[in-house]
Formats: C-alpha cells, structure tokens, sequence
C-alpha cells in the first residue's frame, strides 16, 4: 500500500483523526500538507512526521474560507509539486437538543462541516486534475452521517450532507481522465478531544461506549488512519462513491 | 375527514409539489397555511383552497431567512388556532459541477433546501409543543437523498443531510409523539424538472413515465395522519423504482 510519489492534503490534522491520518500517509510515502487552525499543534503534526522520517509540512488553514484553499493547494504544488489524494477530515461536533441550538451553532457546523468539506471537493478535484494523474479524495463523514442520534439533528444534518455530496463528487471525478475517486468514512465513537470535549474525558466514559459497541472497545485515530490509506491507496482503486464505515459494528448494533 | 381539526404549514406551496400538498391535506379537513417567495402564485393557491370549502391562509416566507421563522409561525399559530404539521417542501435545483461552482452558489442552495429545514423544523417543533397533541413533520427529501447525478454535490448534500435530519429528529422527538419522517420523490412533472428531457429520462423510470404531484402528496396526508401512527424515522420513497436499479 505504498504512497510514494503522492501528495496528500490533510485538513483538521492539528489533533485525533486527521494527526493520525497525516502521519500514516507520510510513512507509506506520500508528502503531507497537513492543515489546521492551530499553528502550535500543527507544527507538532510537522514535526512527528519528520520524526518517523517521512515529509510533511504544517499550513494554517480554515477550511470555511475559500481564500485558504487556494493558498494550501497553491503550497502543495511549491512544496511537493502537485495534489493527489484530500483528505476532508476537518469537522466540529456538538451534541445539543433541536431547541437550544442557536443560529450561529447551526452556522458553525454547516460551514465547517459542509462547505468545509465541499470546497475541499471543490479545490481538491481540481488540483488533482491539474497535477494529472489522477487521485482520491476522501471525506470524513461519521456514523451520525449514516443513523441519527438523538439531540445531533444539526450534526447529523451536516454529516448527512457530507454522505450525499460524496456520491455526486464520485460521479464527477470518475468522469475525469485520470479519475479521480471519492468516498467517505463514517467514524463511530473515536476517542479523540473531539469526543472528549463534549462528554468528558474518564476512564468509565471510554468504558461505557466500549460496553456499547459489539467490538467491545472505542475506536482509536489510527484504526481511522488504517481506513483513511486504503481509501487514499491502489488497494481501493476500484472504489468510488462508496461509504465505509469503522465503528467497531456500533451501526450493526 | 381524516385530518379534521389539525393544521399545517407547508412550504414552498405556491406550486409543484407543496401545492398539491397543501390542496389534498386541506381536502382531509386540515387548515393549511401555505409560505412561499412569490405572494402572487401562493395567494392564488390559498384561494383556490378556499374556494374548494377548504381552510388556507398565505403567508409570504424565505425559508432561508432564520430570523423570519418565528414570526411566521406565530401569525399561523395564531390565525390557524395552533399548529401540529409541518410540510417542509421549499426546495432549489440547479445542475453544475462542484469545480465550476462558486460558493455563494452552493450557499444559497443549502440556504433553502437544508438550512430552511433545519430551521423550519426547530420553529415548528416549538409550536407543536405549544399545542401539545405531538404532531407530524414531514421533510422533502429527493431519491438524490439517496443515490447521486453527477453535477449534483451541492443538491446531494443538502437532500441527504435533509435524510439525516429526520432519523436524528425522530430520536429525539420520539418521546414527545412528534414523528419526523422523510420523503423521496423521483422525477415528478413539475416547474423544477421541466427543465429535463422527458422522453429520454421516462423509460429508464421502471414505471415508465414521471410521476405527479398529487402522487407525493397521496404519500404526504399518510404521513400526516394517524394511519402512519408508528412511523417515524422513516424514508418514504416514491419514484417508480427509479433509484432501485
């Protein structure tokens, strides 16, 4: 599952998922613009992979802003000379019921989560086309984007969009010569900040949600990292507009 | 009549889809408060209701403008003797591809069809509880809820993120006998898909022709009503087999 000669874009790799994806692509090979808000963590994503000797380099990066990705597909083709692979993991969650979330709750994870993720479609497909050869992009959608969860109905919203959009930007990269494929992921309950953040962070909280999924344990960012290369990978080169779930069999239950 | 003594708001009832909506829930004895953009067209439907001995109001709406809902459903609440339905149809469609698309297109598109839901809903829960007998909403999907076209990311996402909306509001309104269900229309004869080749696209829909308006709306007044009593969460889809290939 080699990525030599790749360029992969990471968005939200400053921490949990996107950190580790960053690092698993940078050690098959690839060169990682790995992207974020927060410069500090961003430099340690730097940093890391430089650590296992592979080459990544940090890019501040709001993925609501449009102007931002054209400054990081602008820095992968200065640094590593073209695009391959996108990876649109960058993503906000908040659990909150449907009459406490206010409009600017609604508006941070739309545009985070949505248009985030769209002009990563957007600028991704076209920076792959220009490179030339053809590429994958993938995008983090979760389990919430596949069932509902009570008191998500605007994250399940938005992780929804991400689902739908996937298939039709498959449709429009297969159509590209090279293709381009697409997918998305659907994480279960990963134990990140993310998480964390918005449960809380205790031993019995992790042994709750492992009681709860049939594999008996959370998920950790590098079983997302392993899903995230074999989507990136010839290993899927027939795969497009597909969903694929690593939950630990949470949606099965 | 089945839907005597209840009332609902339906979007986007000035034409198409909402306005067959909005005709046969007020022939089930429903009152109907139709929004639309265009107060000329939306008028004339609501009359047309009237004239028919059914009960409609019109009131103009943006559904995409957040800050409006409110007072739009306080003046239905208010003229309709509260309110327990909620039809949300209002709905947008353009092709283009995502690499030739700008933002503020994409923007004003889920504005409507996924930002005017999300707020419609959370407004017309609030009423629901108001008059606390549970209720029923019902969300306009599409089979692009489900399956794709190409040029299609931005109408795609919204209509899935719309399917999503629905199973997330079913778990949390469940509890309150508020059911969230939504629907899947195909290719339906109306303005919005007047715009495709009918008989190129007509055989490749297993029942071998569009459907009608009145067709959504047979599947919407069964959500409406007590005959779906246990369904919620659910995905009614009616296209002719269309997305089953």
């Amino acid at each position: 599952m080699g990525l030599h000669n790749r360029v992969a874009i990471v968005t939200g790799a400053t921490r949990g998922i996107g950190r580790a994806a960053a690092v698993k692509l940078a050690t098959l090979g690839a060169a990682v613009i790995a992207t974020g808000r927060d410069e500090t963590a961003g430099r340690e994503t730097q940093a890391q992979i430089a650590a296992t000797g592979g080459r990544g380099q940090f890019v501040p990066h709001d993925v609501a802003r449009e102007e931002d990705w054209t400054r990081v597909t602008d820095a992968a083709f200065m640094h590593f000379g073209g695009v391959d692979i996108v990876v649109n993991n960058a993503g906000v969650f908040f659990v909150k019921p449907l009459a406490d979330t206010s409009v600017a709750d609604w508006d941070l994870a739309y545009r985070v989560n949505v248009e985030g993720v769209w002009l990563g479609v957007k600028h991704g497909l076209a920076a792959i086309a220009k490179t030339g050869r053809g590429g994958a992009i993938v995008n983090v959608s979760s389990l919430m984007g596949q069932v509902g969860y009570p008191n998500a109905i605007a994250y399940c919203a938005t992780k929804g969009a991400i689902t739908g959009m996937t298939k039709a930007a498959a449709m429009e990269g297969g159509a590209m010569r090279p293709p381009v494929r697409v997918n998305s992921l659907h994480p279960g309950v990963i134990w990140t900040e993310m998480i964390t953040g918005q449960f809380g962070d205790s031993q019995e909280l992790a042994d709750a949600f492992a009681a709860d999924t049939p594999l008996r344990m959370v998920g950790l960012p590098e079983h997302m990292a392993d899903a995230i290369a074999y989507l990136a990978s010839d290993e899927s080169s027939y795969v497009t507009g597909a969903e694929l779930t690593v939950d630990g069999g949470r949606g099965a239950d | 009549m089945e839907l005597q003594g209840r009332a609902a708001l339906v979007t986007g009832a000035s034409r198409g889809i909402g306005r067959a909506c909005a005709e046969a829930l007020a022939r089930a004895g429903c009152a109907v408060a139709l929004t639309a953009r265009d107060a000329a067209t939306g008028e004339a439907a609501a009359a047309a209701i009237r004239d028919a001995s059914g009960s409609a109001i019109f009131l103009q709406q943006d559904v995409a403008d957040a800050a409006a809902w409110p007072g739009i459903v306080a003046e239905a609440e208010r003229r309709l003797g509260g309110l327990d339905t909620f039809v949300a149809n209002a709905g947008v469609s353009f092709a283009k591809n995502a690499t030739d698309m700008t933002l503020d297109a994409f923007r004003s598109l889920c504005a409507v069809n996924l930002g005017g839901v999300f707020f419609g809903l959370q407004h017309m829960v609030a009423a629901m509880r108001r008059k606390g007998r549970g209720g029923s909403a019902i969300l306009m999907s599409s089979i692009m809820g489900k399956i794709a076209a190409p040029g299609y990311t931005h109408y795609c996402a919204a209509k899935e993120g719309v399917r999503l909306m629905a199973k997330a509001a079913a778990l949390e309104l469940g509890p309150e006998n508020i059911r969230v269900n939504s629907v899947h229309p195909g290719l339906i004869s109306t303005d919005m898909t007047a715009i495709f080749p009918k008989d190129a696209l007509a055989p490749m829909i297993p029942l071998g022709r569009f459907g009608e308006p009145q067709e959504i709306a047979d599947a919407v007044v069964f959500l409406a009503s007590d005959r779906s009593k246990f369904m919620t969460g659910a995905e009614l889809v009616v296209d002719g087999a269309m997305s089953v290939r």
